[in-house]
């Protein structure tokens, strides 16, 4: 199996549109969480979510911002960044061993909902003629290989919200079986509209908001925690046989080492400690290291009373004595649940740690809960001398557990 | 004003097209409207001029070719409708 590198990263998140001042924010401990102004807010039960920094006309003309969903325009923005940052990852490359890979829960959520709101909201039929175009799950992906003539495998993965760290992992695989020479890999999500919003309000899944501070609303580990909150945005990477990178001179952020899968099968919700410990182990396995390697985990941590601590739990049964000692955080408790661009934001976040020696808190960590009992690195960023090792999890509703393990 | 300028101001404003290029015998091909492109701005041209376009995308396709076919077509569709009105 060849080394697979990561050679430029991108952001667009509600704490930066690009990986350095979406860094800064992490490890500044600021928050994204903030009072919506979306259609109809005043009819949502809480009315907190996690935009985007993100002003889309600034990056794309008319015409072409009619065809983009918001998704897409999160995604095609990130790539830019990744690519840029790559300096030329896709100079010379046989197009049809380079494709991309992304992850996304919702997809055009927005033009799902334009769409019924003419039809429904306004008793109108005209819908506008790209919503099938917009709203389809792959359009992101399918945008990055047509930007960038990727002519190799075009992938959308649609595993909730453990996505987008399947679409990297996947797409690590390509590369190291020799299949694929780049990738670009992340993933996007767009859920800020008044009908996901809702969705999620019915199934009692969202925090409530913090009424001294709204954008403290978000407290993963934290024993007054009471649900997730909704972020926008995208994440993606570019990755590259790392004999190739190398060759043509390019820095190597990090290597890919280590992808788990595991599937629950126990309830459709329910977060599982054996699924998600089996994951961990498998991630840890493939990377051909143990767990005193692992120097940092970014949790899934979305600050739900039933995640956390079956997270916490999982992460001692994988790791045994060694939990004790690990740093554990939720950058959740700042960008917000990004859903199926969830995963490759906090592998973003995750490698910007080793290369910074700086680990992002979990912000909002006040009341201590006696069934979270890890190093959740409360509150503020903490330097660390050494930094070789960090794994970032994603768990999925629908019981998708998905790992990665990454190394400088 | 005429339909010619109607077009033509529409184009400019929403779809990124350039005036000088909006000549009456301008290919559509050259204007870089393909069928996709051509569809929206049917839809927005039925919002803008008030009139319905029949769902004959094929036929329109072999049958319109320049700017000035676009604009005569639906110069007729508009007559139509007022003929209708009357």
């Amino acid at each position: 199996m060849k080394p697979v590198a990561v050679t430029g990263m991108g952001v667009v998140s509600p704490v930066g549109a690009d990986c350095a001042s979406f860094f800064a924010s992490l490890v500044a401990g600021r928050s994204g969480v903030r009072h919506l102004q979306t259609r109809f807010a005043e009819r949502l039960g809480t009315r907190i979510g996690a935009p985007a920094a993100f002003d889309a006309a600034r990056h794309f003309a008319p015409p072409r911002l009619r065809m983009l969903d918001r998704v897409s325009q999160l995604a095609l923005v990130a790539v830019g960044e990744a690519l840029a940052q790559s300096r030329g990852a896709l100079d010379g490359i046989d197009p049809r061993r380079a494709g991309a890979f992304v992850g996304t829960g919702m997809g055009g959520a927005e033009t799902s909902d334009d769409g019924y709101y003419t039809l429904y909201g306004e008793d109108s039929d005209r819908v506008k003629p790209f919503s099938v175009l917009m709203a389809m799950n792959n359009a992101a992906a399918a945008w990055i290989g047509l930007d960038h003539k990727l002519e190799g495998p075009n992938l959308t993965y649609s595993t909730a919200c453990s996505s987008s760290t399947v679409a990297v992992g996947e797409a690590a695989r390509r590369i190291a079986s020799g299949e694929c020479d780049v990738m670009i890999a992340g993933g996007a999500e767009a859920p800020l509209t008044f009908g996901t919003l809702k969705a999620w309000e019915a199934l009692k899944a969202l925090a409530i908001e913090d009424p001294a501070d709204p954008a403290a609303s978000c407290k993963p580990f934290s024993k007054d925690r009471s649900g997730l909150v909704l972020g926008e945005g995208s994440a993606m990477l570019v990755l590259e046989d790392a004999s190739r990178a190398r060759a043509r001179g390019a820095t190597v952020l990090a290597e890919i080492t280590g992808y788990g899968l595991s599937t629950d099968a126990i309830h459709i919700t329910r977060p599982s400690i054996d699924g998600q410990a089996r994951a961990m182990r498998l991630a840890l396995d493939d990377a051909g290291v143990d767990a005193e390697a692992i120097g940092y985990i970014n949790a899934h941590g979305t600050g739900t009373p039933a995640n956390d601590p079956v997270e916490t739990a999982a992460i001692r049964q994988a790791f045994g004595a060694r939990a004790a000692s690990i740093p554990v955080s939720s950058t959740k408790s700042m960008h917000g649940h990004l859903l199926g661009a969830a995963g490759a934001l906090e592998l973003v976040a995750s490698i910007l740690a080793m290369r910074e020696k700086v680990l992002p808190p979990t912000t909002h960590l006040r009341v201590p809960d006696p069934e979270c009992d890890l190093d959740y690195v409360p509150n503020v960023a903490r330097r660390v001398e050494v930094l070789r090792a960090v794994m970032s999890n994603s768990f999925a509703f629908g019981g998708t557990n998905a790992v990665l393990v990454a190394r400088v | 004003m005429s339909t010619l300028d109607r077009l033509r101001e529409l184009l400019a404003r929403d779809f990124d097209l350039a005036p000088e290029r909006l000549q009456p015998d301008a290919t559509l091909e050259s204007l870089e409207i393909d069928s996709l492109r051509m569809i929206e701005i049917l839809f927005t041209v039925e919002d803008e001029f008030a009139i319905s376009v029949p769902a004959e995308h094929n036929e329109l396709k072999s049958r319109l070719k320049t700017l000035g076919d676009l604009a005569a077509y639906l110069d007729g569709l508009v007559a139509a409708k007022a003929q209708g009105a009357n």
